[in-house]
């Protein structure tokens, strides 16, 4: 068979080589597990999650769901920097891993995952390699190792497959459905084999993977000596009584095998001996390990959206998983005979899934578009099983259904307009399913913690309707403290409250309301979430902290770190504050970026303002000293500019405008300071200014700001102006950019004189219908700034020029009722005539 | 036909000898009056590594068509099936010898084409009459002029149909019911004029997606089609082996007795992949031309080069004449595509002459020539 290893005295020990996710996989496992019945059946999994089995397999526990591992490394065994770390562990209804717990338990055996925990296994990897590997959501399945070796590429090559995925269904999924065990295990370890042959030791050494071949292999032999200890009071079957099972990655099988071979196996887990030197030397801390079990979503376990390993498309295996087990149970109960004269796509399970699939499609672009018929998902079915023939497959697959869709649903060509198809194919593929977890599944502190707050509160989390509640945060202390648990909530990610109305901190909107208007619903995701983050802490509280003080060391711009300074304001973490005060001063010296410090500024001012409202302690004046000079010294490089990059700009230059003069209102007793920063910032713009390529709308706002200031007067912008004017065509055109800028800098020069009106009225006559079509949008922004009495001023003077009178303007001429009267005459005229 | 007459032998003389092989190896299902099996069509394609033994020599199947094998055998599977293929794609995407080639490996003759213009008619594509002949014996069969539709129906071969989006919406509409009920109505011939189609027949259509002046299909033509979209290849070392193979093959034709310069052959498809793609492979932004920037551009500012060099030059491959050649191919929509191309001498090929020289800084110093 396989592999057996048969340490006589001791065990009859078979080791499973599995894909992580694999309906094939999951079934032979079923069936060997059923036929061979061994005591024990050993899952590669960390031996933390050993206390979680019971919760696993109990029937109200629906998968997708996932094991969450979490370690806080405060002994510094990963690395110096004493990260928090996390990864997921999922399982779905046909991970051969997951099935082997359900079978093995059903079956009486004994079961137990053997891996290393997880904190060991960071400790054991290097950096960036294996767990350790930098992303958003790290995996503990570690199918990639099976699927990433030169050799797997050739394969494709040779095979004319498109990619490891489809090699695996062609030749593991749908070659499997007619292998017996035995055969289809003999394949799969032949292929495991190559692929770690042309891995090289160095790199299984830095991810930790033989370190976790040797604890793996070291618990097996513990178990089988613990099974010959007790096998001599237990009676029954001679051969059944020490049988052990173990399911571990196809990649590690022949490593461990190879360990277990071993003559001389350590007694206990003894140290020093050379062939099991991989063995961690000492196991990090327990208490700084946690695992739990977490719902999951299809979506989530889809390889595809970016969680790097796993079989793609959830929806569809699943689907095919469910079809086996109806075949499986058919067979026992012979009815195959009968099903084997129908068409294929009534009984075979993956032309069944394609039908559905492509039947499924089609209803759904209906809905969307109302374009496919049922003559096309006719023509995709039959195309689907004339390239499975074409394949050299037994039956059409993902891609067969894949190819299908495209050819037969698309009309025209393929791009982004047409794809709907597609997009909808590949929603059913990854599938909508969320899984549950059984009442006794565990929870973590922070999960707990929110629990008693939600009943502190009165919120409910019993009822997935949502609710709403209004809080007067400035006024109530119990309304502020919501508030506050609910903006802890939404920092952490978890959706569980949001917020309707009132007062927005990050985007300044708002900020004049009292009351905040939230919606709350509870449901999984709100859970997953929240275990997600019980990595950062043991509360609702100290996980923001967590995820704060993460958050504050990975931001590079001073704009993050004045946005989590709003964001601890409105979760009232006082405590914090200091912290993010060190942090942000040091990202205002460093940070370069022109607008980011301008953003950083924009809510320094609005932090100084609200800090009485907010009980914020914190002195801003500095910071907003600092960053008011950062700013001076970027400033002048800010003259040539992107056309997309103005508005932005030209916020900036007015907004520390503003600053700077009410800097100086407000502290006038230090005037030697204040004349610095107001007479630098007008050097700055005298700078610019004397920039020769200078962007015309900054250009604007440089003289309307300088005009503000009393440094010029209108005819020197009027001379400005008209170098723009009398300028070469491509100048000219720019005169409209020029003016926008102008009057969001100060728009009061409009109604100083006729000039402004005059000189724009002129423009309008040097350009001709076409070029005005075209500038119409930035004329359109440029009066943007007017309040409608002073738009009316402008349209009056603006008419004065071409002897009319504003009362003309709006007068329009009306159409005689004779005109009426004639046209549905006419009408009626032609539609007698047309009408036979 | 002896194919050194020909300036463009078809693709069925070509490649008789694979075809031959091929049909004698076959052992798979074919459909009613294919020649191959779909099996073998797509082998005949795609190619194979193992040689076929054929009357006692044996024979290579070389791969023909490179980027995408699973559209290829979506088409095979297309064809066999009732409706129509349609190849949409940018310009010299190589749709057309693609379906030369599917028609060549299934009726065997990759001729029975129409060839759609603007000035396309509808008797163009069902039939017409020879009128001294119909005015001396009325219509009969004999004074008909068969279209290439009206072949590949009676004799249920495949008919393409080139450039159809060129033709006038109302004329490619005659298709539709052709299509569907595989029957085409000759009135004037009374009771006789029913030409059904025979097993075997099918249209491929090809359709150009970037060109000015072409005609939208109507929704109802395209529900009688399949549509394959062939994009532009996306790997440079891809291209790079088209090219060769292309330009090898048209040298022989051409009794061009010239090696082909596998540096130049990179060259050009690094700076087609790279100006189609707005990236080098060092990571600048590039503004991409408006010309269709394909790889058949691409082969004939290779071959062009490459026949200067023949007949004026020392035999070697010029990089000045490449430039100007590339010039030449890319000065064909707008002037300020050459400002463009300007702008990516001066920028990736500047800083690939500094980091690997040789040939590069060659290339870089014809810059020259773009003006």
């Amino acid at each position: 068979m396989e592999t057996i290893l048969r340490s006589q005295e001791m065990a009859e020990i078979k080791l499973l080589p599995v894909r992580h996710h694999s309906p094939a996989c999951a079934r032979q496992v079923q069936r060997v597990i059923r036929e061979w019945k061994p005591r024990a059946v050993l899952i590669e999994g960390p031996v933390t999650a050993c206390s979680l089995i019971p919760a696993m397999i109990d029937p109200a526990t629906k998968a997708p769901f996932a094991v969450y591992y979490s370690y806080d490394d405060t002994a510094g065994a990963v690395s110096e920097e004493k990260e928090k770390y996390r990864c997921y562990y999922p399982f779905l209804d046909y991970s051969p891993e997951l099935e082997a717990l359900r079978t093995g338990e059903a079956q009486g055996a004994q079961v137990a995952f053997i891996d290393l925990p997880y904190g060991d296994i960071l400790a054991a990897s290097q950096e960036g390699k294996g767990m350790r590997q930098e992303g958003d959501k790290s995996n503990y399945n570690d199918d990639y190792l099976l699927s990433r070796s030169a050799y797997v590429r050739r394969l494709c090559e040779k095979t004319g497959l498109r990619g490891f995925d489809e090699f695996w269904e062609k030749y593991f999924e749908l070659e499997g459905l007619s292998q017996d065990s035995e055969t289809w295990f003999g394949n799969l370890l032949t292929y495991c084999r190559q692929a770690r042959e042309s891995t090289p030791p160095e790199e299984l050494r830095e991810e930790g993977c033989l370190a976790r071949e040797a604890y793996m292999a070291r618990n097996i032999l513990e178990k089988a000596r613990e099974l010959a200890g007790a096998s001599g009071a237990e009676k029954g079957e001679p051969e059944a009584r020490n049988r052990i099972l173990v399911v571990t990655g196809g990649f590690h099988t022949p490593a461990v095998a190879q360990r277990l071979a071993e003559p001389d196996a350590p007694e206990g887990g003894s140290r020093g001996d050379a062939a099991w030197e991989d063995l961690p030397k000492k196991l990090v801390s327990a208490k700084d390990q946690g695992v739990y079990l977490m719902p999951y979503s299809m979506e989530a376990a889809d390889a595809l959206n970016g969680y790097a390993s796993g079989m793609p498309f959830p929806g569809f295996y699943q689907e095919i998983w469910e079809h086996v087990q109806e075949e499986e149970q058919g067979e026992a109960g012979g009815k195959t005979e009968a099903a084997r004269q129908e068409p294929a796509f009534l009984y075979l399970p993956y032309a069944r899934a394609v039908m559905d699939m492509i039947v499924g499609t089609g209803k759904a672009v209906r809905r969307a578009e109302g374009s496919a018929s049922t003559h096309d998902e006719i023509c995709a079915c039959s195309m689907a099983e004339g390239l499975a023939a074409l394949r050299g497959k037994p039956q059409p697959g993902a891609y067969e259904l894949q190819d299908a869709v495209l050819t037969c649903f698309v009309k025209g060509e393929y791009n982004l307009a047409t794809d709907e198809p597609m997009r909808l194919l590949r929603r059913q593929m990854t599938g909508k399913r969320v899984g549950e977890l059984c009442q006794n599944a565990g929870e973590p502190p922070v999960l707990q913690d929110f629990r008693a707050r939600c009943k502190q509160y009165g919120l409910q989390t019993s009822t997935t309707l949502e609710n709403e509640v209004t809080l007067s945060v400035f006024s109530k202390k119990k309304h502020r403290q919501i508030s506050m648990f609910f903006h802890r909530l939404l920092f952490l990610e978890a959706s569980y409250a949001r917020r309707v109305k009132g007062p927005d901190l990050q985007t300044g909107r708002d900020r004049n309301l009292i009351r905040e208007i939230w919606k709350y619903k509870w449901n999984a995701q709100v859970m997953a979430a929240l275990i997600d983050a019980s990595v950062y802490g043991g509360s609702v509280e100290d996980a923001a902290k967590g995820l704060l003080t993460e958050r504050l060391r990975k931001a590079v711009y001073a704009r993050e770190g004045a946005l989590l300074l709003t964001q601890v304001l409105e979760m009232g973490l006082e405590g914090q504050l200091e912290q993010v005060y060190g942090r942000l001063s040091e990202l205002l010296m460093s940070d370069m970026d022109f607008y980011s410090l301008a953003e950083a500024l924009r809510l320094l001012t609005m932090v100084r303002q609200l800090r009485r409202l907010y009980d914020c302690g914190l002195e801003t004046g500095g910071m907003i000293q600092t960053c008011v000079r950062r700013l001076l010294g970027l400033l002048p490089g800010m003259a040539k500019i992107k056309e997309e990059d103005m508005s932005r700009c030209m916020e900036a230059m007015k907004l520390l405008y503003q600053v700077i003069g009410r800097m100086e209102r407000e502290e006038p007793e230090d005037r030697e300071a204040e004349d610095t920063l107001l007479g630098s910032f007008f050097d700055a713009l005298l700078l610019m200014d004397g920039d020769g390529e200078i962007q015309p709308g900054v250009h604007g706002c440089v003289h309307g700001l300088l005009y503000g200031g009393g440094r010029e007067d209108v005819h020197q912008i009027e001379q400005v102006c008209r170098g723009y004017l009398t300028g070469t065509r491509e100048q000219l055109l720019k005169t409209a950019m020029f003016f926008r800028g102008l009057f969001y800098g100060a728009k009061d020069l409009v109604f100083v004189g006729n000039t402004f009106l005059g000189m724009l009225d002129q423009f309008l006559k040097q350009i001709g219908e076409e070029d005005f079509m075209q500038l119409l949008p930035e004329l359109h922004m440029a009066f943007t700034y007017f309040t409608p009495a002073e738009t009316d001023r402008i349209a009056e003077t603006a008419a004065g020029f071409h002897g009319r009178s504003r009362r003309e303007l709006q007068e329009q001429e009306g159409v005689p009722e004779a005109w009426y009267l004639y046209g549905r005459e006419l009408e009626e005229f032609a539609m007698k005539a047309l009408s036979p | 036909m002896d194919k050194q007459k020909l300036l463009r032998p078809p693709v069925e003389v070509r490649y008789r000898e694979e075809l031959k092989a091929l049909k004698a190896a076959d052992s798979g299902k074919r459909p009613e009056n294919w020649q191959l099996s779909p099996r073998a069509v797509r082998t005949f394609i795609l190619g194979s590594k193992t040689p076929i033994e054929y009357e006692g020599g044996s024979v290579t199947v070389r791969k023909k068509y490179f980027g995408n094998d699973a559209l290829v055998e979506r088409c095979i599977i297309t064809l066999a099936g009732n409706r129509g293929l349609m190849l949409v794609g940018e310009p010299g995407t190589a749709k057309t010898m693609l379906s030369e080639l599917l028609s060549a490996a299934i009726s065997g003759v990759s001729t029975n084409t129409i060839q759609g213009t603007a000035g396309t008619t509808e008797d163009m594509i069902k039939y017409s009459w020879n009128y001294a002949l119909l005015l001396a014996q009325g219509p009969s069969r004999e004074a008909l002029v068969p279209s290439p539709l009206y072949v590949g129906m009676e004799q249920g071969l495949l008919t393409r149909f080139e450039e159809i989006t060129r033709t006038p919406a109302e004329v490619q509409d005659s298709l539709i019911s052709v299509l569907s009920d595989k029957v085409l109505n000759v009135p004037e011939l009374g009771d006789e004029g029913i030409l059904f189609a025979r097993p075997g027949f099918n249209v491929i259509g090809t359709a150009n997606t970037r060109d000015k002046g072409v005609n939208e299909m109507s929704s109802a033509l395209k529900r009688r089609f399949n549509f394959e979209t062939v994009m532009p290849v996306r790997e440079v070392a891809l291209e790079k082996q088209i090219i060769l193979n292309e330009v090898r093959s048209l040298a022989a034709e051409n009794h061009i007795d010239m090696p082909v310069d596998e540096d130049v052959a990179g060259l050009l498809a690094s700076t087609y992949h790279e100006l189609r793609e707005g990236v080098s492979d060092l990571g600048h932004r590039i503004d991409s031309p408006s010309a269709v920037m394909s790889t058949a551009e691409a082969v004939s500012v290779y071959y062009q080069t490459m026949i200067g060099g023949y007949y004026y030059g020392d035999g070697s491959m010029d990089v000045d004449s490449l430039v100007q050649n590339l010039v030449g191919a890319l000065s064909k929509e707008n002037k300020e595509d050459l400002g463009r191309v300007k702008d990516y001498f001066n920028t990736v090929i500047k800083d690939k002459a500094s980091k690997e020289g040789g040939l590069w800084k060659q290339y870089y110093e014809a810059r020259k020539w773009l003006k």
